[in-house]
């Protein structure tokens, strides 16, 4: 059974910005789905729509088996949502933020009182209920975020990027309680990330999304499957732009056609080669490389990662994007979609 | 029914805050007192003048419980910034609680902590030596005028809040509203000794319908006539106010 469906969902904000681009996509009871993609990409779009909290330009999606615009209200007592920025607080104690929340799902004192003590638990903050959330720390905090979307018992969590801005450490810490969650409660995750390493640990079934369209779905292993073996990068010695451009025409007509070569994708100055053994096509690469005259400055054999994933079907790597023109002015973008 | 215990709740957690910022509750109780002790020394001259009779602080008095509502209910959308900012509203729109809930908790607290400030200044006035002409009812009537007035500026304080969902244009726009409409009005001056044209534009200021109707309880007793006259504008303030607020909170929120 789906749990959530989207058809051709669309969100089209003011200047004609298709944050969401016809998207469809299916989520089983009982798995987590992670929405894997860079900033900008839509996927806090995505779950806002899911969520009730905006309305699709186009389309439709169902949220366990509601229509999220002509059913809002049933569709907020299924789902719980633990949103990018930290929804908390900070002027109450913890069991008063988890209270309030217990008291907006129309649970009844006593379930409140029980289920306050049992989610202290679950995310480990026993002893801390009546600090004052001032005093919790990032990680602490993004724990009672947890807590206050659970309270209801949801059919569906959603979970908007859980970890960004918390160290690596705590980052490990979060992704155990998130699975102690799907173990403990059943519940089914929506996740978006645009850490690799997140959807990979997490997720059981992902969608990779960029610029507001799904490229692929499948499991991490699927996916990395998909790439058909390992990856093979070169990074060419010269570093001047025509100089790699030259290297790249002449690596890629080198390589093409030969048995052991799956494709190739130029990405950021280094030319990753997709093939079936890495292994052996690394001597074999370098033997074609010398005889052509091609000077090559590294070469690294790796198996595939979602990164390598995200590279083949977007041609950019995720990373690269952080830091670019484009992400910059998508931020902005986001940051002013915000205050709209 | 939801509704209701829905505000509760908001109320009790607009409260919570507000008393947990424990620099606020100071400052807005000493502000008024220092507008008592300073201002009838300031304008010691004026005693004496047409309109004030013989002392300015039993004229001012009535003018600081306005002025204290004024700007306490003025920067109420504040509360709503904090909400939006942090995060804390798109989480609660996510829950099945009513919408509208979020926007009156937020302007009944920020007024039951006004009326609590309306009081302690009352209490003060009445101690440095204010007579308060209709005695405790006239209190009474008094602060359900000023709630009259808070209630509006509230609603479009927090709507304005939804409206611009930052703090710059906000703030800029209380400072921009506020002071002038404290100025355009009988608050310091009786109206004898405004120029004509002041005379006029305050008669379109709602703070000037609440200064009139709470000065006439404490100076005369009840002037029936002025006092309907600011029942009825007050309240007519009061609900394009909250209807402003629902309407962007609507509108604006998620």
């Amino acid at each position: 059974m789906s749990i959530i469906e989207t058809h051709q969902l669309t969100k089209v904000f003011p200047g004609d910005v298709r944050a969401v681009d016809g998207i469809d996509f299916e989520v089983k009871a009982g798995e987590v789905f992670g929405f894997l993609g860079p900033n900008g990409a839509g996927k806090t779009t995505t779950i806002k729509v899911l969520n009730t909290l905006i309305k699709p330009t186009a389309g439709t999606a169902t949220v366990c088996g509601y229509d999220v615009v002509k059913s809002p209200a049933e569709v907020r007592g299924c789902i719980g949502y633990v949103a990018q920025d930290v929804g908390v607080d900070e002027y109450g104690t913890g069991r008063e933020n988890l209270t309030l929340y217990g008291h907006f799902y129309r649970l009844d004192g006593r379930t409140i009182k029980q289920r306050v003590k049992e989610l202290f638990e679950l995310v480990d903050l026993t002893g801390f209920e009546d600090k004052m959330v001032s005093t919790y720390s990032g990680g602490m905090r993004k724990r009672l975020d947890l807590a206050m979307g659970l309270i209801h018992r949801p059919a569906v969590i959603f979970l908007d990027e859980p970890t960004v801005g918390l160290d690596p450490q705590t980052r490990v810490h979060i992704w155990d309680y998130i699975r102690d969650l799907v173990k403990a409660m059943g519940v089914t995750i929506f996740l978006t990330t645009h850490y690799m390493e997140e959807a990979d640990h997490l997720a059981d079934r992902i969608a990779i999304i960029d610029l507001g369209k799904i490229m692929a779905t499948g499991t991490p292993d699927e996916l990395k499957h998909s790439i058909g073996g390992d990856v093979v990068t070169l990074s060419p010695s010269t570093t001047g732009e025509e100089d790699r451009e030259e290297f790249m025409r002449r690596t890629q007509s080198a390589l093409s056609g030969k048995p052991f070569v799956l494709g190739t994708q130029a990405t950021d100055g280094d030319l990753a080669v997709y093939v079936n053994k890495g292994e052996s096509a690394v001597p074999s690469i370098i033997r074609l490389l010398s005889s052509e005259g091609i000077d090559i400055e590294t070469i690294s054999m790796s198996h595939p990662t979602l990164d390598d994933v995200f590279l083949k079907y977007t041609g950019r790597t995720i990373r690269a994007q952080e830091g670019t023109r484009t992400t910059y002015a998508q931020i902005q973008r986001k940051r002013s979609r915000r205050h709209q | 029914m939801n509704l209701l215990s829905d505000i509760w709740f908001q109320v009790v957690r607009g409260l919570r805050t507000q008393f947990r910022i424990k620099v606020f509750i100071f400052i807005n109780l000493v502000q008024p007192v220092l507008w008592l002790l300073f201002f009838p020394q300031i304008f010691k001259s004026l005693a004496d003048m047409p309109g004030i009779g013989g002392s300015y602080l039993q004229f001012l008095a009535p003018g600081v419980v306005v002025i204290t509502v004024l700007f306490g209910s003025a920067w109420s959308g504040m509360g709503m910034l904090h909400l939006i900012d942090m995060g804390i509203l798109s989480k609660m729109l996510a829950t099945p609680v009513t919408r509208v809930s979020i926007i009156l908790g937020g302007v009944i607290s920020s007024m039951v902590v006004l009326v609590m400030q309306a009081v302690i200044i009352f209490i003060i006035a009445v101690i440095m030596g204010v007579d308060v002409a209709t005695g405790a009812p006239g209190v009474f009537l008094a602060i359900f005028l000023v709630i009259l007035l808070g209630l509006g500026f509230a609603g479009f304080s927090n709507g304005l809040a939804l409206l611009f969902k930052r703090a710059e244009p906000l703030m800029g726009t209380i400072n921009f509203v506020t002071l002038p409409l404290m100025l355009i009005s009988s608050i310091m001056m009786p109206p004898q000794l405004l120029p004509g044209w002041l005379d006029t534009a305050r008669q379109f200021n709602p703070v000037d319908y609440a200064v009139v109707g709470v000065r006439g309880l404490v100076l005369e007793g009840y002037v029936w006539s002025d006092l309907w006259l600011s029942l009825l504008i007050l309240a007519a303030w009061a609900t394009a106010g909250i209807a402003f607020g629902t309407f962007m909170f609507r509108f604006r929120a998620e």
